[in-house]
C-alpha cells in the first residue's frame, strides 16, 4: 500500500479537461501547491468575507440618493492626503534603508586629528564621495518633511469636514499616536548626523525629559542614556529611529487604514 | 460522543467527521445557553446584535438611515493611485534640485546662537517658553509651583490631550464647515495659535518687540477665530437655504 496521499478530487485530472495557458497552468499549479499546504481557501474565504461585509454595509450616500448636484465639493482632493502621507513614509523607509548601508551611529573620533566623528565623517561622505549619495539624503530628508506637513494637513482635513466623529474616534486617537511617532521619528533622526544642530536638539531634549516631574531622570537614562550626551545617546537615537519606530509605525499605519477600510471615507454631505 | 453511539457507527480514520458540518454548527442562541459568565455574556450581546442587525434591514428606512461613509474602494484608492506617480516624482523633484546641507559638526563646548529643532517642532518648542504665564503663589513667597520648564512640558501635554478628546466633544455625524461654524472656527483658532506661537518660539530670529510678540501670539488666534465663525455664520444661511430647497423638491415633505 502506497502512503502518498491521493489526490481525492484529481484537480490533475481538473486541470487536464481545461484548455490553459501555460500562465494560468502555472499559476493553477502554485496555488494548489500552497493550499494542499497552508488551507490559502479558507483565509480567502475570510477576508472575501470581511469586504462584502464591509462594503455591502453602506448605504447609498446621501448626494447618490437625492441626486444632489452638488456631488463634487472642491475639498475632496484634500482627502488624498491620508495616502500622500503613506506614501511619503514608504519613500523615506526605502531610501533611509539604503542610507543604513552608509552610515554607523558612533562618536568616536574619525581620522588621526580626533576632530569629527564617525557619524559626521559618514554623513560628510555620502554626501561628497557616494556616487549619488546626496540625493539619498536628500530623498529621505524631503520624504520626512513631506510626510510630517502631509500627515498635519491630514489631521486638519479630518478635522474640519468632522471625519473623527461616531464610530472614527479609535482612528482619531490612532492618529494622534501616528502623528506623535511621526515627529518622534523625525526628532531622532535630526540627531543621528551628530553636527551643531544635532547635538543642541539633544541637549534639548534631555532637558525636556529631565523636567517631567518623578520620572525625569528615568526617562532621560532611558531615551538618552545619560544626562547628557553621548555614545550612549547617538546609539540610541538610531535604534529608535532604525529599530522601533518603523515596527511600531507600520503596524499602526497598517491598522489605521484597516479601520478606515472597514468603515468607509466620512462623507460630509 | 456516548460510548452506545461508537457501536452502530465504523471507525473512520481518515479524519472526516471531526469538525460538525455546517448546519449542525450552533447558533448564538445555543452557544450562549452552553456557555457562562464573561463567554455568556459575549454570545447574549452577539445574539442581540444580530437581530438589530436583522430588524434594520427589514424596516424599509434602512437605506435612508444616516451615511456612514462610502467605500474605500474604488472611490478613494482609484484616485490615490492615480497620483502616486506624480507624488513620487515631485518628492525626488525637489530632492533633486534641492539637497540639504551639513552642519558644523556637533562641539559640546561652543553652544550656537540659534537652537532649533525641526520646524514641525516649533510649536512645541515654543509652549516651552510660555513661562510669563505659569502662575505663582503668593503663600510660597512668589515662588512658583512648577518650574518653567515642568510648565511647558505639561502645556504640551495639555493641548495633545484637548485634541485626543474632541471627538467626545462634539458629537453627531459628518459636517462641512459651513455647516457648524463654531467647531471650524476653533479649529481656525488652533491653526493660527500653531504659527503664532511657532513664531515665538523663534523670537530671536523675528525682528518684533518680544513683549509684544507675546501678546500677539495669544490675541491673533481668538481674532482669527471670530472672523472665521461670523464669515461661516453668514455662508451658511445661503448653504442651507439651496441644499434645503433642493432636498424637498426631490422629496416633498409628506
Ligand atoms: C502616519 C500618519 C497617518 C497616515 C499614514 C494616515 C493615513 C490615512 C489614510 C490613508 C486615510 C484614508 C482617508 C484619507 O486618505 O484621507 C486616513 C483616514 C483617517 N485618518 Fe489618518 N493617517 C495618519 C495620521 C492621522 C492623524 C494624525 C489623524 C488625526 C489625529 C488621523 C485620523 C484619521 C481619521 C479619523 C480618518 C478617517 C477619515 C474618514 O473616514 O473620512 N490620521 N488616514
Amino acid at each position: 500500500m502506497s502512503l502518498e496521499r491521493k489526490d481525492d478530487h484529481d484537480h490533475g485530472g481538473w486541470m487536464k479537461s481545461r484548455d490553459l495557458s501555460p500562465v494560468e497552468k502555472g499559476y493553477l499549479t502554485v496555488l494548489i501547491w500552497l493550499d494542499r499546504r497552508l488551507r490559502i481557501v479558507d483565509y480567502l474565504e475570510l477576508m472575501e468575507d470581511l469586504y462584502y461585509k464591509a462594503n455591502l454595509q453602506m448605504p447609498k450616500s446621501h448626494t447618490e440618493q437625492y441626486n444632489l448636484d452638488n456631488k463634487f465639493w472642491y475639498w475632496y482632493p484634500l482627502y488624498a492626503l491620508g495616502s500622500f502621507s503613506t506614501l511619503a513614509y514608504v519613500v523615506a523607509a526605502i531610501s533611509g534603508a539604503l542610507l543604513g548601508f552608509y552610515y554607523s551611529p558612533s562618536t568616536a573620533a574619525a581620522g588621526a586629528e580626533g576632530e569629527l566623528t564617525v557619524a559626521y565623517a559618514s554623513i560628510t561622505f555620502i554626501m561628497t564621495e557616494l556616487n549619488f549619495g546626496y540625493l539619498l539624503r536628500s530623498l529621505h530628508r524631503w520624504s520626512a518633511q513631506v510626510m510630517v506637513a502631509a500627515v498635519f494637513l491630514h489631521m486638519l482635513r479630518v478635522y474640519f469636514t468632522g471625519a473623527y466623529k461616531e464610530p472614527r474616534e479609535l482612528n482619531w486617537i490612532l492618529g494622534i499616536v501616528l502623528i506623535s511617532l511621526t515627529m518622534v521619528f523625525g526628532y531622532t533622526g535630526y540627531l543621528l548626523p551628530w553636527d551643531q544642530l544635532a547635538f543642541w536638539a539633544g541637549q534639548i531634549g534631555v532637558e525636556m525629559s529631565l523636567s517631567i516631574p518623578l520620572a525625569g531622570e528615568w526617562v532621560a537614562q532611558l531615551i538618552f542614556g545619560g544626562f547628557s550626551l553621548s555614545q550612549s545617546t547617538l546609539q540610541r537615537m538610531y535604534i529608535l529611529h532604525v529599530f522601533f519606530l518603523p515596527f511600531i509605525t507600520t503596524a499602526l499605519i497598517a491598522i489605521h487604514i484597516g479601520i478606515v477600510w472597514m468603515q468607509g471615507i466620512a462623507e460630509p454631505h | 460522543m456516548a460510548p452506545s453511539d461508537e457501536t452502530d457507527e465504523e471507525v473512520r480514520a481518515d479524519g472526516t467527521g471531526i469538525v460538525p458540518p455546517d448546519d449542525e454548527t450552533p447558533t448564538w442562541g445555543e452557544r450562549k445557553t452552553r456557555s457562562q459568565g464573561l463567554s455568556r455574556l459575549t454570545y447574549e450581546y452577539f445574539e442581540r446584535s444580530r437581530r438589530e442587525d436583522q430588524d434594520m434591514r427589514m424596516e424599509s428606512s434602512y437605506v435612508e438611515r444616516d451615511v456612514l461613509g462610502f467605500p474605500t474602494w474604488p472611490h478613494e484608492m482609484i484616485r490615490n493611485l492615480a497620483i502616486t506617480s506624480f507624488f513620487v516624482g515631485m518628492m525626488i523633484f525637489l530632492s533633486a534640485t534641492l539637497p540639504p546641507h551639513i552642519g558644523p559638526p556637533a562641539n559640546p563646548s561652543q553652544t550656537p546662537a540659534v537652537i532649533l529643532p525641526d520646524w514641525y517642532l516649533y510649536w512645541s518648542f515654543g509652549l516651552l517658553k510660555l513661562g510669563p504665564l505659569n502662575p505663582d503663589l503668593a503663600i510660597l513667597g512668589g515662588s512658583k509651583l512648577m518650574a518653567d520648564r515642568t510648565y511647558g512640558v505639561l502645556a504640551n501635554v495639555v493641548i495633545v490631550g484637548f485634541i485626543a478628546i474632541v471627538p467626545f466633544l462634539n458629537k453627531g455625524s459628518a459636517r462641512r464647515p459651513v455647516e457648524q461654524p463654531f467647531w471650524a472656527a476653533v479649529g481656525v483658532f488652533g491653526v493660527v495659535f500653531s504659527f503664532t506661537i511657532a513664531a515665538l518660539s523663534v523670537k530671536n530670529l523675528i525682528p518684533m518687540d518680544p513683549n509684544l510678540l507675546f501678546d500677539l501670539t495669544f490675541l491673533v488666534p481668538p481674532v482669527a477665530g471670530f472672523i472665521a465663525y461670523a464669515v461661516l455664520r453668514t455662508m451658511r444661511e445661503g448653504y442651507m437655504f439651496e441644499l434645503n430647497r433642493r432636498y424637498y423638491r426631490l422629496r416633498p415633505p409628506k
